[in-house]
């Protein structure tokens, strides 16, 4: 078909429904505050690794839909979150993104956490144990019982990693969102003991779900010049896509040829425990959470929605806690060559998602964005989208196709 | 200071800036002409998120000459970056043939592509801050590069790059 006007471009395609969306998905204002509202306060996430606070009294702190969080590790070797809110006049309490509260501060004494504002003081339990001027501001009348910090459901799981929940009735618990997808990589990931080598993070000018889309869609392989050269071939072919409850999706392994790649060499000295070598697994958690284990190294990718048109995304790269130097070393150059800020992959999904978010800026037209490819669900199929789509419109009561309207299971979907 | 000392901090401080021109200029082969077969490259940074040291990149001569030698294979951001680099500090062994440089620099990104050319090109932005800390040989008045740690502060690297910094 040659170039086409307005009425032809905005046309229904001649796909089934499901299998395309409204670009509006990734640009309304209003749509964004909805899903901070509808999704992001009440899905459980990944907010950072159990290594990242590996003696008592660490902390790091995080923010989920808007919300500051902190992560303790208490005296009792116990990881738990709060809101990072004084309740008393709302200040941010801690400040950093990670440190020790054995370091005294300024206004509050070492072991506790301290509100600079006014110095109350909590103990890593979350309770109120210091009200400066207690009883002459507030005589009986409200003591430090009453304003201890805001709890949040917080558990250890999947390998170490530390999710949280600002529902304190999650919809489901986490053991149940999310053991089937691990499920490929539990025993793995849980044989020994993770550590974090590599932390950076990236703000870019698109919606988060277009970066989660990138993460679940090899499709864009075609881009990255690495990935075709160490994959395209009959196995990489027939990789299976596999749908969760829930909207998480699976990309099933196959050994890539990493020597294929001038100057790279074989990953297999240092698979992750009970892998083959070489072997490539990802994993895509609802609403955009990824797990991504490529033989020796393993990223992590959280996005934090901060607007329909930007997106935080933080990187983490992950290798055992018990790696020699050389072992991690290995790790480190085998992460970064592909995923680090300089590697060949990372810099090319960025560019192809700021562009996404160029096109789909708040106050552009609608368009039809695609996901219609049918390919038995293996590695260029685009169920992944499909799954992903039909689940956030599960929890947004509005159709992908359609946002205006209320959300009906899909067809397409559901016949997958 | 020994007579040779001028003369070497100069050639130090040549090198370094001529490696800055170099890089500016995509100039791949002639940046790789100041460094030594031994030469050993990294971008590293420190994570107070994770209160880890990192290694960005990191590869000795032959890999960098891979990476440059594949970057028209691999798609990326034309915005060509800009160093604004100040040597800091030379300091030459005792023997006059190996010195060690400390230099601000700071990156600037001048768009072309960007994230939307036709309102992005043209500008600059602040892309990346950092140290080199090299390590340099001195053999016949001239200075070569035999490591060389870009130091960034930065955690934030939004679309990073494919270049050498």
């Amino acid at each position: 078909m040659p170039a086409r006007n307005e009425s032809q471009w905005r046309a229904t395609p001649p796909l089934q429904e499901g299998e395309w969306i409204d670009s509006r998905i990734y640009s309304d204002r209003e749509i964004f505050e909805e899903e901070n509202e509808k999704i992001f306060k009440h899905v459980w996430v990944p907010v950072c690794h159990e290594s990242e606070l590996p003696k008592p009294y660490d902390f790091r702190t995080t923010s989920i839909g808007r919300e500051p969080v902190i992560i303790c590790r208490g005296p009792d070797n116990q990881i738990r979150a709060f809101l990072n809110v004084c309740p008393h006049r709302g200040m941010l309490i801690e400040r950093r993104p990670s440190g020790s509260f054995l370091e005294g501060q300024p206004s509050g004494n070492p072991t506790r956490i301290t509100c600079m504002f006014h110095a109350w003081q909590f103990d890593l339990k979350g309770n109120c144990v210091y009200v400066a001027r207690e009883k002459e501001g507030y005589q009986d009348r409200l003591c430090k019982e009453n304003v201890g910090l805001r709890r949040l459901r917080c558990e250890v799981k999947f390998g170490g990693f530390v999710w949280v929940n600002l529902d304190d009735n999650p919809s489901v618990s986490l053991e149940d969102w999310a053991s089937k997808p691990f499920q490929c990589l539990r025993q793995t990931l849980e044989e020994e003991p993770l550590e974090v080598f590599h932390y950076h993070k990236a703000v870019i000018g698109t919606n988060y779900k277009l970066w989660h889309d990138t993460n679940s869609e090899f499709y864009h392989d075609f881009m990255h010049y690495h990935n075709r050269v160490t994959g395209f071939n009959d196995a990489y072919f027939a990789r299976k896509n596999e749908a969760f409850d829930h909207g998480h999706v699976v990309v099933g392994t196959f050994e890539v040829n990493y020597a294929n790649y001038e100057g790279f060499e074989s990953r297999a000295e240092l698979s992750f425990p009970h892998l083959p070598p070489n072997q490539w697994y990802m994993i895509d958690l609802f609403p955009g959470f990824n797990f991504n284990l490529r033989g020796s190294a393993l990223r992590v990718d959280v996005v934090t929605p901060l607007g329909p048109d930007e997106v935080m995304i933080e990187f983490r790269g992950l290798g055992l806690k018990s790696d020699t130097p050389e072992e991690r070393m290995t790790r480190i150059n085998h992460h970064n060559s592909i995923w680090g800020p300089f590697g060949r992959n990372l810099h090319e999904d960025l560019i192809g998602v700021a562009g996404q978010g160029t096109t789909m800026r708040p106050g552009t037209e609608p368009r039809n964005i695609l996901h219609g490819r049918q390919e038995n669900q293996t590695i260029h199929d685009e169920n992944g989208m499909r799954h992903y789509y039909d689940e956030w419109g599960r929890w947004m009561n509005r159709s992908p196709r359609e946002p205006d309207k209320a959300y009906s299971p899909s067809q397409a979907v559901a016949a997958e | 200071m020994p007579s040779y000392s001028l003369e070497t901090v100069l050639a130090v401080r040549e090198t370094i800036y001529r490696a800055t021109l170099a890089l500016d200029d995509q100039r791949w082969e002639d940046w790789l002409a100041l460094c030594s077969p031994d030469f050993h490259y990294a971008i590293t940074s420190f994570s107070p998120e994770i209160n880890k040291d990192m290694i960005y990149l990191q590869g000795d001569y032959k890999d960098m000459e891979n990476m440059v030698r594949m970057l028209p294979k691999h798609n990326t951001d034309h915005s060509p970056l800009h160093r604004h680099t100040s040597v800091y500090t030379v300091d030459i062994a005792d023997d006059g043939r190996s010195a060690e440089a400390l230099s601000s620099v700071v990156f600037f990104q001048n768009m072309l592509d960007g994230t939307n050319s036709h309102i992005d090109s043209g500008e600059s932005r602040l892309f990346l801050l950092g140290r080199y800390i090299d390590t340099l040989k001195v053999e016949d008045g001239i200075a070569m590069f035999v490591k060389r740690e870009v130091r960034l502060d930065n955690r934030r690297l939004d679309k990073g790059s494919h270049w050498p910094l």
